[in-house]
């Protein structure tokens, strides 16, 4: 039958447009999914160091703040200090945030790198860049929809939608709707 | 002649430092008002600003590390910041934006919370700073006085 042919065409076409922007769907998917116990886009590497001695709060200069920066072997572009409380200081470098703890000289050093690859799927599967991009991930959910429509008729017989095709299909509607049930 | 030159000159002049005051990264709808309200004054009265639209800046001392869905502001006045907060994924602040100076148009809201929802609250926090969270810190309910951000402005 005619419509069959082009119906797998147009699956097929689709499938290998689809194919990029789904993996990274399915992955960022997945990354994103764990967001309450992970950063799915940043690491966030947390360590505890001890300066030489405490800080003198009535010292807190710049000279002070480079001082325990140098003594830290902290390198990177000194970018701004913060006081949250008479005994606290926050310094922020570029990837690291120092809190230092003025009476006792413990630091926690916050260093944050940007994980590769991840940020960037990231960045496009939770529709940051907005703009453009919008339209493109519209018109990809629009491709899937038919993606879905047009795999429901690629096979005819028992192993189509009038015989194991059904089950499965039905399958996959009572699942998400099962889950609905048992937490909506 | 000259007045009108000199008027000109002084209408560009002063749109262009307004211009150049608000560039860096921006997030959600631009910036709509040119002069900032200080942090200490919406915390010395917060209920006079409650309800309003202002714009505020200071710097990022603490963004949300796992949604970037909120952020700190230093105040103006010495230890006081004023959080910063956004609807989930309309934006979205990244983690660089700590120790840069921000402008952040929004208004400003009351959040009241019960004593188990201060709990929550903390804990929460806590979670989300990688930090361990001393329940005796909460001894009643809290009301918690914010900034619900419509757009911003960080600095490079």
């Amino acid at each position: 039958m005619k419509w069959r042919k082009w119906n797998n065409i147009i699956h097929r076409d689709l499938g290998y447009l689809c194919f990029g922007l789904t993996i990274i769907y399915a992955i960022s998917g997945v990354a994103v999914n764990h967001i309450d116990i992970w950063n799915p886009s940043y690491s966030i590497e947390r360590i505890q160091s001890q300066l030489a001695k405490p800080v003198a709060t009535e010292q807190l200069g710049r000279d002070t703040i480079f001082e325990i920066l140098a003594e830290l072997d902290e390198t990177g572009l000194y970018k701004n200090s913060f006081r949250p409380d008479p005994q606290t200081l926050q310094i922020f470098v570029e990837g690291n945030t120092l809190t230092v703890n003025l009476t006792t000289g413990n630091v926690l050093q916050e260093k944050v790198t940007s994980r590769p690859v991840l940020h960037q799927m990231n960045f496009l599967h939770l529709n940051h860049p907005k703009k453009l991009w919008s339209w493109f991930a519209d018109l990809y959910a629009l491709f899937l929809g038919a993606l879905a429509v047009t795999g429901l008729f690629v096979l005819r017989g028992k192993k189509g939608i009038t015989g194991r095709g059904a089950w499965l299909t039905t399958t996959g509607i009572l699942l998400p709707l099962l889950f609905l049930w048992l937490y909506f | 002649m000259k007045k009108i030159i000199f008027a000109l000159a002084l209408l560009i002049f002063s749109n262009s430092t307004t211009l150049l005051a608000f560039e860096g990264d921006k997030f959600g709808k631009p910036l709509t008002l040119t002069e900032p309200t200080k942090i200490s004054a919406i915390e010395k009265s917060p209920l006079s600003f409650v309800g309003k639209k202002v714009l505020i800046s200071g710097t990022v001392v603490e963004v949300c590390s796992t949604r970037g869905c909120w952020l700190d502001l230093a105040s103006d006045t010495a230890f006081e910041k004023i959080q910063v907060k956004v609807t989930d994924g309309v934006i979205v602040f990244p983690l660089s934006a700590r120790g840069r100076t921000a402008y952040v148009e929004g208004i400003v809201e009351e959040l009241k919370l019960s004593k188990k929802e201060a709990l929550d609250y903390g804990r929460h926090k806590a979670r989300e700073k990688g930090i361990s969270f001393d329940p005796t810190t909460v001894i009643g309910p809290q009301t918690i006085y914010r900034l619900r951000a419509l757009g911003a402005v960080i600095e490079k």
